[in-house]
């Protein structure tokens, strides 16, 4: 796993008073030992993977108070997981990143909410929208509706989150209904405190077992006929509970303001931002309060038509502010107020962007809108406002002097990662046979999209690759390709991949990039990771060599053309791909490109370097350089690497006007430099330096005999 | 700890952006320590997601007095940051560019050292950001503006750039606390370069950033310094009558008065790199210098008692081999190329261990085949080829400046091996042939120069050539000329 939390795990254990200072993850974590829970489990992901890895590192505290945790393999795998609740008075919780996981999740959440709950069942959802957001922008709050599970969206403040955490099991409970909380990426890792209580521990729990399972229960099954039933359940019993709790333990927040005659309803998620941009228009008093009312919905779904008449009736105009698309909760208001007969101006995506994040700035524009049309007294000085003509007049200017864009900066992949060989390998093949169909895939290989490679026609979803294909295949002249990592292989590529494509007899590429963990999300572990004796045994090389459980499956699958290739062997993989592309063998063939991720094998490099340099070891650090000499400044190298540390430089030399490439002492050595100079026949530039620590007598020997033979040349 | 503040006030807002790796992470988690550590109200929070590798990230923090009332924002408003530290020249740009450092009130704290983006690095040429104008930006758009080599302080000291970011955003006086409670924070770990790095971070912050960046210009290189050197490697590269042919072709063009010192300049560079053209003596010759040793040796940080292997990773073709063999056997050996079949041994990989006794004599070895250069096939190539571009500027440097200004940098695309090589030899004889030509021809000059600048541009635009084959398409229909297709081969 790639970072620790052994210090913040510690703060777990805080009691009763006592402050937690951590991030966002770390307090819901926090908020569930409060709570209770029996069980805990979820899919890695950002904004959520660093709450999947504190769990997972916490398993053995978690365990003294009875709590399982239990990484799973999917989404669809952790809201499965929820069913335990469906039969008993047992509280758990899982989370992954949406919208991708809920989709992942779907079939398991209509089966979760149908029957309904025992026991508080709780999804803490990473809502991965916006800036820093890694997938499609679309909104949760659709499952929400869909399925009838209630959503919360906290103020981004750790009491309110936890305090949302604590009171979703509550719900869950009064209402016989799953709760989602969706946190953004922000909110996720925002840090701030709260005053802790203690932990609980859980009445049944795997230190308290139960005898008996639960009897037979027909309506507890989500199969008909009783899922009729369970239908107007739903909305005939669970939602009028859950409305009535929300209602009751204050759930959502009524703010006054002095200018009563209109209001904003705004999500708690997007609530700061908002408050910032009231700030910055001087509609905030001197309590830090704001001058306009302000109905704060910490659940978004579903809403109290009581405390939203409440709210509005007595208003001219009430501006709803939703961040993303479309407009659930401004639809789901203007129903209220038609039922209700409240005859007021609804305003909100009018005014406001139907997509994109809510960022103070943008809100500011709505807001201004809003005043001007609604609140004269205030809105006509507001409009006034100069905010938005500064900001442009600032940007303007700094494109001016800058004179031309900067350049992107897309993640990419890491100095020694094992999959840029292959895709260097993927580059030549391409030179001489031509494009081919590729279909990308979610995971560190993603990165190939970017330049330098600028691979992928389609990108399906997480595993999907090959599936994604199979249509592609029966027009194309060329087998198409598709490319997964072994993360996305157990997600659901097997399946929906392989087998589909076995199953039809259908002819294809498929490329397995066997790097030993989901390394996208933190290097979490995989079924095919490589295991503790696996790693020590291996050494400084790579681990993932002698592991063979997705060939093992293949196998078992019947896939009968299969290849494993260490991805640093650049030719080699050309010309397998080469035959995997010209081959008369016309079904489903599978190259495993193998090479373990290089953070996890230079977190175990590391300290065996260092303890044999301290006991005066004989320690070989190999590194690759570029002759400035003899480099032309044409950069081929980089178009066929992208590594951060092959990189540019000015020529001393006074002819050369291009920069020259140049290799950083932060080169791991990994041989891609060499390789690839080989078998692209680039260039003469590149050396390889192993540099002996501690050297042997043999070692200085041979260095004093080469440097008496060539006159003192090479010393 | 005292109360502090109103409940209303505004926070001190503080954006720190980085690269994934940098330990963004750790000095927004030790500005939270500093400032909880003196009282204040803190909120931080990032945009890591899976930017961590290499990719640009964010950390926001707010900061107010203990009687705060209001809420902290998670995302940082234009024009409405206090505080901005960037780990990068280039990141420290695309802050600006955003809007989100004010003249007004923003104190920026950036390392002026450079990490170049994919972007700028597969350039064919120099895709590099102008720095001078991010420096610009810099100082005009910021209220305080500290640009320091932050990544240097930190390798002089032995730690990492997030502490000696941390020591001069603490140094600024940009925070609401003094230098001492940042201090403290590193005092706890066990880390004592940390310290160092934060204290000479702070110290050359509170010294001015001035002598920092007067050195990052070197001295340009004057027309007689560019000559002398290129004299001095053309003896080198071959003999003293070579470095002399090298003075009589620059002066048929250097001597006419009328002639700028730019295409002076250019045409001495060009010419002396084009007549030092990388063969396989040229390159044994350059590997086994003893300063290319002392300089490897320097770049690994070798210390006293270590011992270094060197390999060279070679692969001559047929086509190489050829190149330094009289004519008649080259042209054998290319129609035997041309076929579809090599010589033996060749075109292989080799790894030569350029450091041991015998890779190192094989080297000179081969280095010492110069000899017969000048009776080489690619050598009489090279030359005739040398002699038709002097005599085109010839023609043309009287006629039209900037006609022969880009004529003379024609040869830029010359650059490479093997197959990069070819593309740009590709590249070159197309534009000679086409534009050139007709150029000469119809004593169009003017007319041409664009046209000549503009395909030079685009033959460096894109390693397949879609942008040269475009623009000669469009040359040729303009000229309506009816011209074997070169490129197309390519």
């Amino acid at each position: 796993m790639e970072r620790s939390f052994a210090r913040e795990i510690e703060s777990l254990r805080l009691g009763e008073g006592e402050e937690f200072f951590g991030e966002g993850i770390l307090a819901v974590t926090k908020a569930l030992l409060q709570s209770g829970v029996s069980y805990v489990g979820g899919y890695q992901g950002a904004p959520i993977s660093h709450l999947i890895d504190v769990m997972v590192q916490a398993a053995p505290q978690m365990s003294e108070l009875g709590i399982h945790v239990e990484p799973c393999t999917n989404e669809a795998s952790a809201a499965a997981m929820l069913g335990a609740s469906i039969m008993y008075p047992v509280r758990g919780a899982v989370t992954w990143k949406s919208i991708v996981g809920t989709n992942v999740a779907a079939d398991a959440l209509s089966n979760l909410s149908s029957p309904g709950v025992i026991g508080g069942a709780l999804i803490v959802i990473g809502e991965d929208y916006g800036e820093g957001a890694s997938v499609i922008q679309e909104r949760t709050h659709a499952y929400a509706m869909k399925s009838a599970i209630w959503l919360m969206d906290p103020r981004p403040d750790l009491e309110t989150i936890v305090k949302c955490t604590e009171q979703a099991f509550e719900l869950s409970e009064a209402s016989n209904t799953p709760v989602m909380m969706e946190l953004r990426i922000r909110a996720c890792h925002v840090q701030g405190s709260f005053t802790a209580k203690d932990n609980i521990a859980p009445d049944i729990s795997m230190q308290h077992l139960m005898e008996n399972p639960a009897p037979h229960n027909y309506m507890q099954l989500s199969h008909p006929p009783v899922t009729f039933s369970q239908e107007k359940q739903k909305y005939e019993q669970r939602m009028p509970a859950a409305r009535e709790f929300i209602q009751r333990a204050g759930l959502n927040e009524w703010v006054a303001g002095q200018h009563d005659n209109v209001g904003i309803v705004v999500q708690g998620g997007v609530h700061n931002a908002l408050m910032r941009a009231l700030a910055e228009l001087n509609l905030v008093n001197t309590d830090g309060a704001p001058d306009i009312p302000l109905l704060i919905l910490n659940v978004v779904y579903p809403l109290v038509p009581d405390e939203i008449v409440g709210f509005a009736k007595d208003k001219q105009a009430i501006l709803i502010v939703e961040e993303g698309q479309p407009e659930y909760i401004e639809h789901e208001v203007g129903s209220i107020l038609r039922r209700a007969a409240v005859d007021i101006k609804l305003a909100g995506k009018d005014l406001l962007p139907m997509a994109g994040e809510y960022r103070s700035e943008v809100l500011l524009d709505g807001v201004v809108a809003f005043t001007t049309a609604y609140l004269p007294t205030a809105g006509n000085l507001l409009a006034s406002n100069d905010y938005p003509a500064e900001v442009a007049a600032l940007k303007q200017q700094a494109g001016r002097l800058l004179q031309r864009a900067v350049p992107p900066r897309p993640p990419g992949f890491c100095t020694g990662c094992p999959e840029r060989p292959f895709f260097a390998a993927l580059k030549m093949t391409e030179k001489q046979i031509g494009k081919v169909h590729y279909s990308a895939d979610i995971g560190c290989h993603s990165f190939a999209t970017f330049a330098p490679f600028n691979f992928g026609n389609s990108i399906l979803g997480f595993g999907m690759s090959l599936a994604s294909n199979a249509g592609v295949k029966s027009f194309q002249a060329k087998r198409p390709l598709a490319v997964m990592g072994d993360g996305g292989f157990w997600h659901n590529g097997l399946l929906s991949g392989v087998t589909s494509r076995l199953m039809n007899g259908g002819d294809g590429v498929l490329v397995i990039m066997k790097n030993g963990y989901t390394s996208a999300t933190g290097t979490q572990e995989l079924i095919s990771s490589p295991d503790v004796q696996l790693k020590k045994a291996s050494e400084e090389k790579s681990a993932t060599h002698g592991e063979s459980t997705i060939e093992d499956a293949l196998k078992g699958v019947g896939v009968k053309w299969l290849r494993t290739v260490h991805t640093y062997k650049v030719d080699k993989m050309r010309k397998t791909l080469l035959d995997a592309f010209q081959s008369p063998f016309s079904g489903l063939k599978v190259i495993v490109a193998e090479g373990e991720c290089q953070l996890e094998r230079q977190r175990r490099i590391r300290p065996i370097r260092a303890k044999a340099l301290k006991n005066g070891k004989r320690v070989v650090r190999t590194r690759f350089g570029v002759d400035e000499s003899t480099c032309t400044g044409d950069h081929s190298c980089m178009r066929l690497s992208g590594c951060p540390t092959l990189t540019l430089k000015t020529s001393d030399n006074p002819l050369k006007t291009d920069p020259v490439a140049h290799v950083t002492n932060e080169c791991v050595g990994c041989g891609l430099c060499g390789e690839v100079a080989h078998a692209a026949t680039l260039c003469p530039s590149f050396w390889r330096a192993e540099i002996v620590s501690n050297p042997n007598w043999w070692d200085r020997f041979i260095a004093r005999c080469n440097r008496w033979l060539t006159g003192g040349v090479v010393a | 700890m005292s109360e502090q503040g109103k409940a209303s006030e505004t926070p001190v807002r503080i954006l720190i952006t980085a690269l994934g790796g940098q330990g963004g992470g750790t000095l927004m988690n030790w500005l939270v320590s500093a400032a909880r550590a003196s009282g204040y109200r803190v909120q931080a929070t990032s945009v890591p997601g899976v930017a961590q590798r290499t990719g640009s990230t964010s950390y926001y923090l707010e900061v107010a007095g203990s009687n705060y009332e209001g809420v902290f924002n998670l995302v940082p408003m234009p024009a409405r940051v206090d505080v901005v530290v960037c780990s990068e020249l280039m990141e420290a740009a695309r802050v600006i560019e955003a809007g989100l450092v004010s003249p007004e009130l923003t104190t920026l704290i950036a390392s002026d050292h450079r990490v170049y983006s994919t972007a700028e690095k597969i350039d064919l040429a120099d895709g590099r950001f102008d720095v001078e104008s991010i420096a610009h930006a810099a100082h005009r758009l910021s209220r305080h503006c500290h640009l320091l080599d932050l990544q240097k302080v930190a390798g002089d000291h032995g730690t990492y750039i997030s502490a000696t970011l941390f020591g001069a955003v603490a140094a600024s006086g940009a925070l609401p606390w003094d230098i001492s409670a940042s201090r403290s924070v590193l005092a706890g770990g066990a880390q004592s370069a940390s310290i160092d790095g934060f204290d000479a971070a702070a110290a050359l912050l509170t010294k001015g950033d001035a002598p920092a960046e007067a050195d990052a210009q070197p001295a340009a290189t004057t027309l007689e310094q560019l000559i002398a050197y290129a004299t001095a490697e053309l003896i080198e590269y071959q003999d003293d009558a070579y470095a002399e042919l090298y003075h009589t072709r620059l002066s048929s063009i250097c001597t006419l008065d009328s002639v700028s010192g730019e295409i002076k300049e250019e045409v001495a560079r060009r010419l002396a790199n084009w007549m030092m053209y990388e063969d396989i003596p040229r390159v044994a010759d350059l590997k086994t210098r003893r300063e290319r040793y002392a300089q490897i040796k320097q770049e690994c940080g070798l210390q006293p008692g270590q011992t270094v292997r060197i390999t060279e990773y070679l692969k001559p073709r047929a086509e190489e081999i050829a190149d330094m063999l009289p004519v008649k056997m080259a042209q054998r050996i290319l129609r035997r190329v041309e076929s579809g079949k090599s010589l033996p041994l060749l075109g292989k990989g080799r790894r030569i261990p350029s450091n041991s006794a015998w890779g190192y004599w094989m080297l000179r070895g081969t280095a010492a085949m110069k000899k017969f250069r000048r009776r080489s096939y690619r050598f009489q190539q090279e030359q005739s080829e040398i002699e038709s571009w002097i005599t085109a500027l010839q023609t043309c440097v009287t006629g039209s400046e900037k006609f022969a200004l880009a004529l003379a940098s024609l040869p830029r695309l010359r650059k490479g091996y093997s197959d990069t090589l070819q593309r740009g030899v590709a590249a070159y004889d197309s534009i000679f042939q086409s534009m050139v030509t007709v150029a000469l021809k119809n004593k169009e000059f003017d007319a041409a120069a664009q046209v000549l600048q503009d395909s030079i541009k685009a033959a460096l635009a894109d390693d397949q050539h879609v942008k040269l084959t475009e623009s000669i398409v469009q040359f040729r229909s303009k000229a309506s000329l009816q011209m074997s297709s070169t490129l197309q081969e390519t």
